[in-house]
């Protein structure tokens, strides 16, 4: 039996979770927004507040304060996707994409940063983009920003980590600053990565879903969108299944028909999705394809001074010194279980290292490839994506240069050791000379011990319909009541952290939507 | 010909099931069980820096829980990776005496020698094994509450305010009827900065259980 939720009295402003459904049901309304990470929350809210009727869909559950695990694995078996152990094949590289009310907002370090203007001027200038300067985006990065308080990371919650990175960034005469996060009453947790205790971070699910659900949103979590419905060359709903959470178990039935279908499901996702939908949206051939990382690289420095490491924001300072070249550099922490992973050696050496973690810190470098490009491929007859890439070595030289970077920076704020992490050179170094490799040396890139949370550009913005998935405002080119919103839009890399980016062009998308609806 | 393969199936048999002892882990294998707890002592032996042995810290009774909570396809691999390094001294043997055996029946030192040919050879893949095995137990060792106090890493007790958002969701699995708070329940007082002396989580302080 099927029922429609609206004429068996589902209120609007109200949230559903899994225990709800005991049957199948239908939906109607204006806009149906798929995925309720940062951009999908952003279209609903800003949806909403434009007086549209927004049903917003989340495969993932909510979780409150009392389901966050303080263990960096057993965290990540519940809120990402495959138990956080999701793969690139090619170049194997670890990726994660978050499961959970809020997605990536819940368990990411909060990191708000705006890309100068010189990004948007490549964007502009090399996929033909008419509107999308940093003249033109500024409006809608203010309202995001204004919507969460983004402000720089307050001096009494950086913690010797991040002061650290400052001191050593100064003495080089490098460019720092305390990173901008959409944080209110940051207690220096270092818990980011496995959701905040304290409620200061301002994920989705305590900021823009309760704000859309005031303005009357509806939103459904554990319900796993399976197939965008068409009717002609225009999307027309969605139809899926409810799933248990953690475990996928699938059940009832739903049916959501809107005028506008919104996919925020992710970079990854979302190709998989149209691919499952008949190859919607891909005149082109673009869809799934020029999928982009950001690879990032790691090294620790040892100082002869404790640094509390697990007190001070997660990540609280960087640097956009190198930009230009190729990589921007931060201070990183994630669980302690996590960091280990990276130190060398095993047995009583190994142990060893380990006693070197309170006197730590953790540099770490991401990078905007130019010549690396990856393909996302829908698993037969599933949902599961698979990931290829390959990173190159002309990318390489720039991880190269970034390792060696961050060494200096070590050096430079006083640590005795340092431990650059590269295959095949020293595993610890304790002298600017020994780091001396890293700048002669023609390192290849299985060398570098890489990992990557940004994804971009599966689904690209490009003023030339050929060339391009969406137009500038997230419309899909050749489909109506289509559109992407979600950081697979961005032509290519941000250069810094995609997160408040990818807010903006939602917010901007949702303001064309909403003029179409 | 016939009492050839008849012998060469009864030893396969004999050294992927026989001789491992009982247990009781939920998702862990006999086989798996015994491989992981040679494993966690030759990564983490007992003695230097950090006095727990990895069997100390329950790294199996960790590894046991993790591998029935992953999905199946990560639950597979993981078994195909314990399946993998138990056996593998057929191809990469430790040093006599008798050095084919599985790993979990050799000495402690020969499953150290073993351990240290898989981090260090200069096959790639054999490397990228070590990794993913060493990541597993190393994550089982930092769970332990004495590890993490001794290292001064363990997480701090923080009092949870309760905001407008923890007025809409109820835990997972449960209905909305069950959300646990209403409007009285909002914190107005957030909490201050920790600063690095902040008090023990309660799960993390000596007297936990």
């Amino acid at each position: 039996m099927s029922v429609d939720l609206r004429q068996a009295g589902d209120s609007a402003g109200e949230i559903h979770v899994f225990a709800d459904y005991d049957r199948d049901f239908n939906l109607t309304a204006d806009a149906v927004v798929v995925g309720s990470g940062p951009c999908g929350a952003v279209a609903a809210y800003e949806l909403a507040k434009a007086g549209k009727d927004v049903v917003l869909l989340e495969e993932g559950p909510p979780i409150i304060p009392d389901e966050f695990a303080l263990d960096g694995a057993l965290s990540m078996t519940r809120l990402m996707r495959d138990a956080g152990l999701r793969t690139t094949r090619g170049t194997v590289m670890p990726t994660m994409q978050a499961i959970c009310l809020g997605g990536g907002s819940l368990v990411n370090s909060a990191m708000c940063i705006r890309p100068p203007d010189f990004i948007f001027e490549h964007w502009c200038g090399d996929y033909e983009l008419g509107v999308t300067s940093g003249g033109d985006l500024k409006p809608h990065f203010d309202a995001v920003g204004d919507f969460l308080g983004i402000v720089p990371t307050p001096a009494d919650v950086l913690g010797p980590r991040n002061e650290l990175f400052a001191r050593g960034c100064d003495a080089l005469g490098y460019q720092s600053e305390p990173t901008p996060r959409n944080v209110r009453g940051c207690v220096g947790s270092g818990e980011c990565f496995t959701a905040c205790r304290a409620r200061a971070k301002q994920s989705m699910d305590i900021s823009y879903v309760p704000a859309a659900m005031k303005l009357g949103a509806r939103v459904l979590t554990s319900v796993q969108v399976q197939r965008v419905l068409t009717r002609g060359a225009r999307a027309v709903g969605v139809e899926g299944q409810v799933v248990a959470p953690f475990s996928g178990a699938r059940s009832h039935r739903f049916r959501v028909e809107a005028r506008e279908v919104v996919l925020a499901a992710g970079v990854v996702a979302t190709p998989v999705l149209l691919k499952r939908s008949g190859n919607l949206a891909n005149e082109s051939g673009q869809v799934g394809e020029n999928l982009q990382f950001h690879p990032g690289v790691s090294v620790m420095g040892i100082f002869p001074e404790r640094t509390h490491p697990r007190f001070g924001a997660t990540q609280g300072y960087h640097s956009l010194q190198f930009l230009a070249e190729g990589f921007k550099m931060e201070v990183l922490w994630a669980p302690p279980g996590v960091t280990a992973v990276r130190l060398p050696g095993m047995g009583l050496d190994f142990k060893k290292r380990l006693a070197w973690i309170p006197y730590a810190a953790v540099f770490d470098a991401i990078i905007s490839t130019k010549e690396s490009t990856g393909r996302v491929k829908a698993r037969r007859r599933s949902l599961d994506p698979v990931l290829q890439y390959r990173l190159h070595p002309a990318d390489a030289r720039t991880l190269q240069h970034a390792t060696h970077e961050l060494v200096k920076i070590f050096f430079a704020a006083g640590a005795h050791t340092v431990l650059p992490g590269v295959t095949g050179i020293s595993d610890e170094m304790t002298s600017l000379e020994q780091a001396q490799v890293l700048a002669t040396a023609e390192l290849r890139p299985g060398q570098f011990t890489v990992a990557s949370t940004h994804v971009f550009s599966a689904t690209r913005m490009h003023g030339d319909p050929r060339r391009g998935v969406v137009d500038e405002t997230g419309r899909t080119h050749g489909m109506d009541g289509l559109s992407i919103v979600d950081t697979g839009i961005f032509p290519r890399s941000p250069g810094v952290n995609p997160m408040f980016t990818g807010m903006a062009l939602a917010h901007r998308a949702a303001g064309a939507i909403a003029e179409r609806l | 010909m016939l009492w050839v393969v008849l012998a060469l199936v009864g030893i396969a048999v004999w050294r992927l099931v026989w001789g491992y002892p009982p247990h009781s882990h939920a998702a862990l294998t006999r086989a798996d069980a015994a491989f992981v707890a040679g494993a966690s002592e030759a990564m983490f032996p007992a003695g230097g820096e950090i006095p727990e042995s990895g069997v100390d810290a329950g790294i199996p009774q960790y590894l046991d829980t993790y591998v029935a909570t992953v999905p199946p396809r990560q639950r597979v691999l993981m078994h195909a990776l314990f399946f993998l390094m138990e056996h593998a001294t057929v191809f990469f043997p430790a040093p006599p005496p008798r050095g084919w055996r599985r790993f979990s029946a050799l000495s402690a030192e020969q499953q150290r020698v073993v351990l240290e040919g898989w981090r260090t050879s200069s096959l790639a893949p054999r490397r990228l094994v070590f990794m993913a095995l060493r990541s597993l137990l190393t994550m089982g060792y930092f769970a332990c509450p004495s590890v993490m106090r001794r290292l001064d890493l363990h997480p701090a007790a923080i009092d949870t305010p309760v905001v407008e958002a923890d007025l809409l969701y109820p835990p997972v699995g449960r209905p909305r009827s069950e959300v646990r708070y209403g409007p009285g329940d909002l914190t107005h007082e957030r909490p201050g900065p920790l600063g690095p002396d902040a008090p023990v989580h309660p799960d993390y302080r000596g007297d936990a259980g």
